[in-house]
């Protein structure tokens, strides 16, 4: 197939393994699924600390349900873009762990105290909901199958980590005070979540022309300014006065850009953030640590296959 | 030999279990798939599997989703109104899962 052709069929759930499907086709659909599973990686190495940290049985219980659905996902998606024949789940691991596999620029920053948690698991799992529900209609079909149990579970987390900031805006003065802070922190960051605007935007032609993309960045933003900022809004947060937010005659929003770090997302995007680095590293440092595992379980395989003579009967 | 089929209704769905076919080879296992599967339901694609490669564990063997009260991982737990469409969605699937596993168990 190729490229006319593959913008022509472009529909959901349209192209699977089976498909022969022109290399650029293949490149641009590994870029984003490996992205995708970077940032559910590196997001639950993020929320891994506060099992510990919780302040509650049952929040270290949510929490380390939630790490490992995240995990999951991360799982599920090296899957699907393993199908490709682009790269393989080793290669990918193994580009995160080097620094060269690129993620989330939210998840470039260390979380350091309880209160930040509900930024990550109600606003940024919100906003990455908003996208990952359009994706149910991407054109790579195991890309789509995933984000259905994805989608599945990520309501839990979404409403877990609301109802850690409901608990926080309706606690002490003191922990509206730090929770007030911690937004004022992470809010530019969210808000960059998306990616730059649309003409910014190297890659959105090719993926949206091909079914890969569903919505553009302004338009998720939107979506998710809409519902989000009412809720925070709703439990006492204030919205900072920059990066300024304009209503639109519509009532979309329009965010003014310029009062957003680009030098700093940037710099995050290549990987090239110092308090990111730190993330990529202490995540090389666990995966290193487990290392003997994954050789006892390469060597049982070994075994187990009895040297590579085939397994089917035919 | 025995053959697993699997049989995806429409193109983009999930390829689902439906039966088993006798058969020496894939080819003879796809062709009987095909007559024996695919002939009255609507079909987009077939799997064949030999029955031997297939691992199975069921609720003889494992306590699926655990013994304890895990309903801190379901959605519906936490009282709060859902904050977008696809949270409300997810919520409803959760429910679901819930209500039915609950219903087994009873």
């Amino acid at each position: 197939m190729n490229i006319e052709t593959v913008k022509e069929r472009a529909g959901p759930r349209e192209f699977s393994p089976k498909d022969d499907l022109p290399e650029e086709y293949r490149r641009a659909a590994t870029r984003m699924l490996q992205f995708h599973a970077n940032s559910e990686i590196m997001g639950a190495y993020l929320e891994r600390p506060f099992i510990r940290q919780a302040p509650s049985l049952e929040r270290k219980m949510a929490f380390s349900a939630k790490v490992q659905d995240e995990i999951g996902h991360g799982q599920l998606l090296y899957r699907a873009a393993e199908s490709l024949g682009i790269k393989t789940r080793e290669e990918m691991l193994r580009e995160l762990e080097n620094g060269a596999g690129k993620f989330l620029n939210c998840f470039h920053y260390p979380m350091e105290h309880w209160v930040e948690t509900p930024m990550i698991a109600f606003f940024v799992d919100g906003a990455a909901m908003r996208r990952q529900a359009t994706l149910k209609q991407s054109s790579w079909e195991p890309y789509a199958h995933a984000m259905d149990k994805v989608c599945f579970e990520e309501g839990f987390h979404v409403k877990h980590g609301e109802d850690i900031l409901r608990e926080l805006m309706s606690g002490s003065r003191k922990e509206q005070r730090l929770t007030q802070e911690a937004f004022e922190t992470w809010w530019p960051r969210i808000l960059q979540f998306f990616g730059p605007t649309d003409d910014q935007s190297s890659h959105h032609d090719f993926a949206a022309d091909t079914g890969l993309k569903l919505m553009t960045n302004d338009e998720l933003r939107n979506a998710f300014l809409n519902t989000y900022m009412p809720k925070a809004e709703k439990y006492g947060l204030e919205i900072p006065d920059e990066p300024r937010i304009r209503e639109r005659d519509d009532g979309t929003y329009e965010v003014v850009e310029d009062d957003l770090d680009w030098e700093e997302f940037f710099t995050v995007a290549k990987n090239e953030f110092e308090p990111g680095r730190g993330q990529i590293d202490a995540h090389k440092q666990a995966q290193d640590a487990v290392q003997w595992v994954r050789d006892a379980l390469d060597a049982g395989e070994a075994i187990g296959t009895g040297g590579g003579s085939p397994q089917a009967a035919d | 030999m025995i053959w697993e089929v699997f049989r995806q209704e429409s193109a983009g769905g999930y390829h689902t279990h439906c039966g088993n076919v006798h058969a020496p080879d894939r080819e003879m296992a796809l062709l009987f798939a095909e007559v024996q599967h695919g002939r009255r339901k609507p079909t987009n694609s077939l799997w064949v599997v030999p029955k031997d490669e297939i691992g199975e564990v069921d609720t003889e063997d494992a306590a699926f989703g655990g013994t304890t009260d895990k309903s801190y991982r379901f959605a519906r737990t936490y009282n709060v109104e859902p904050a977008a469409e696809e949270v409300e969605e997810s919520e409803k699937e959760l429910t679901e899962a819930e209500r039915e596993r609950a219903r087994r168990e009873a």
